[in-house]
Parts: C-alpha cells; structure tokens; sequence
C-alpha cells in the first residue's frame, strides 16, 4: 500500500494559549503508534495535557526536544501512514455518504 | 450525568466503562482544587489509560468546581460535605467499593472519604499530596494576595474560564477549618504516595507514606502542576492498583 506522509502541528490546546513546552515523548522516532494512543506530553501556564496521536503510523520525525517551546501551529511531528490518512483523532469524522432523511414530507399542490 | 445529592447541591460526573469489558472495581478520581475532572484526569490521559486497563471510571466535578454547583459559604466545603456527596454518588451508582485516586485537594478528600467508609475503598492513591499545612503563608481572608505556595496555585486557577473564584474562596476557608491530621491513618487500606520530586505542596510525602505503612513513588522532574500527567506516575499507580 502507498505510504503516505503527514505532519501534525500542535493543536489550540485552549483559549489564549499560544505556546506550550514538550514535557515527554510518549513515542520515538521509528515505532508504530495507534491512533489515539498517548503522543506526548505537553505543559501550557494552564496545564499539562497528554496528546494522544491523530494517526496509527511510524513516527519518521520529532520536531521538538523535551523542555521546549512550540508554537501552536507549528510541526509536533511526522508521521508514515499507510493508504489513505486518517481522520484526526480530535476532531468527529464526518460520513462519507450522507444518511437518508428518515422523514419524508409529500409536498401537495393547492387543490382549490 | 448529574445527581442532586446533598444540600440540594447538584454533582456532575462521567461515568465511563470500558468497551472491552470490566476488570477490577471501579477508580474514582478525586481532582484538585481549581480544576475539574476533565482538566485533572481526563487531558492528563488518566481516562484513556484506565480504559486500557479495563477499569470502569468514576469522575465527579467536586461541588465547587467544573459543571457541579457553586455554592459560596465556606461551611459548605468542610471535608466532610465532601465525603457525604462522594458516598451519595456511590450509592446512587450502587457501587459498592472502589479504587480511590486523588491529586492535591483530592488527595486530602480521599484521606477523608477512606477514614469515613473504609470498608467501600480497595486501595487509596494520594497523588501531589503531603501532611504539611497546604495553607501555610497564605491569608485566606484574601487568597492569592500573597506570596505563599497556595496564593500561587490560587491566583493560576481563579483566572480559568468557568472557575468561580467567590467559591473557591469559600472551598479554600472550608478546607482549612479542618486542618489535615496524620491521625488517625486509614487502617487495612493500600496506600501509595506519588508526587513530583519538585512538588512544595507534596513535601514529607515520603515521611508520611512511610509513617502510615505505604509506599512512596517520586516523579522526577516534575512539580505540583505537571507530575499528574507523567507516564511514570500512571504506570506506577496502574501497577499498584493490579498487584
């Protein structure tokens, strides 16, 4: 299957927040990940939150060290995903087909 | 969910099995002061960990704090009002006993709540927890006006989004009144210590495990706000809550 790779920045971990500081890599470079299992550990001047991952995948690369700084929106790290990616782990995934509206309404011409 | 339980004080909590199946009693996970479960627990990863484990979680926002109510008179954050809407919640859940796990403010309510029904508690988890007084240096006729280790912790949490810092106020007042005593200990109970070797709030927590027979994990590096979202301090209490 065709491998595909992808970058994950470091999401808007609450209002205000602008930064936060890797506190511990939950993975290392060349280990498979699931989705949703634990990425890394972040602290912001609010809190400290595990991200867990987006994907399943290889980790290829780690953008930032332990005790530093990332801007929100800025690369976290990249990922080797097989076929097609997957919908992020945050965020619903939306259908790929739309349901059938479960109620029909006939609409009827005036009969006068 | 929610549960009008004592006083006419209406808890929120989650209520979360785990969708391969129950093993073990249930944890529930006493947050700290300022927080709530989804900020302590859940984004720290606890959830997600102890449904790998196969544990059924119990999460409630302690009155005060998250989406449970807010009342602003300190006698209404004594420990034991704590303790009677904890035991509330287990009986509306017919849980009969559980895993406690705490952190910080939660720590002392969990101290509280197995010294209260020791018989409902299998093994007790104090997390950023220590017997010094946590309001030592700090005036709580007006917290977060000085420079103690609490006026810290108080001026970080009154500023979150849907924290109301009247009732924190009062739930700081509530707690002191009540000042923690090494005894006496929960008797029969497992008990683990876990902190950040950093952590000020936590300091003695060593002395304390050792002089109530339990044992003491140290996060190293961490401290008060940031050692309950380390995997070593996860891994030590899931190993501790399966041997």
């Amino acid at each position: 299957m065709a491998q595909e790779n992808i970058t994950f920045t470091l999401p808007d971990l609450g209002e205000g927040l602008v930064e936060a500081t890797v506190l511990e890599w939950q993975v290392a470079v060349g280990e498979t990940v699931e989705r949703n299992a634990p990425l890394v550990e972040v602290e912001t001047t609010k809190s400290a939150v595990v991200i867990p991952s987006p994907h399943t995948g290889r980790v290829v690369e780690l953008h930032a060290e332990e005790e530093q700084a990332v801007p929100v929106g800025r690369p976290l790290v990249t990922f080797a995903v097989e076929g097609a990616p997957d919908a992020p782990g945050i965020v619903g995934r939306v259908p790929a087909e739309e349901a059938r509206p479960a109620r029909r309404v006939r609409l009827r011409p005036p009969t006068d | 969910m929610s549960a009008n339980l004592v006083d006419g004080v209406t808890m929120h909590y989650v209520d979360v099995r785990p969708s391969a199946g129950e093993a073990g009693v249930p944890v529930l996970l006493l947050h700290g002061f300022g927080t709530d479960f989804a900020m302590n627990w859940r984004a720290a990863g606890w959830e997600r960990a102890l449904e790998a484990a196969g544990r059924r979680v119990l999460g409630p926002d302690l009155r005060g704090h998250g989406a449970s109510d807010k009342p602003r008179e300190s006698t209404a954050y004594l420990p034991e009002c704590f303790v009677a809407d904890l035991l509330a919640l287990l009986d509306t859940l017919e849980v009969e006993r559980v895993d406690l796990v705490g952190y910080s403010m939660g720590s002392r309510l969990a101290w509280e709540l197995a010294l209260a029904a020791p018989d409902r508690i299998r093994r007790l988890v104090l997390g950023g927890f220590g017997p010094r007084d946590a309001f030592a240096g700090t005036d709580l006729s007006d917290p977060g006006a000085g420079e103690g280790a609490f006026d810290r912790v108080y001026r970080t949490v009154a500023a979150l989004p849907g924290n109301d810092a009247e009732a924190l106020a009062a739930c700081a007042r509530g707690q002191a009144a009540r000042p923690f005593r090494e005894e006496p200990a929960p008797a029969g109970i497992p008990l683990l210590l876990v902190a950040g070797a950093r952590d000020e709030l936590a300091r003695d927590a060593a002395g304390l495990a050792e002089r109530c027979g339990g044992s003491h994990v140290e996060v190293a590096g961490r401290d008060h706000a940031n050692a309950v979202s380390a995997r070593g301090f996860r891994q030590a209490v899931l190993a501790f809550l399966d041997s």
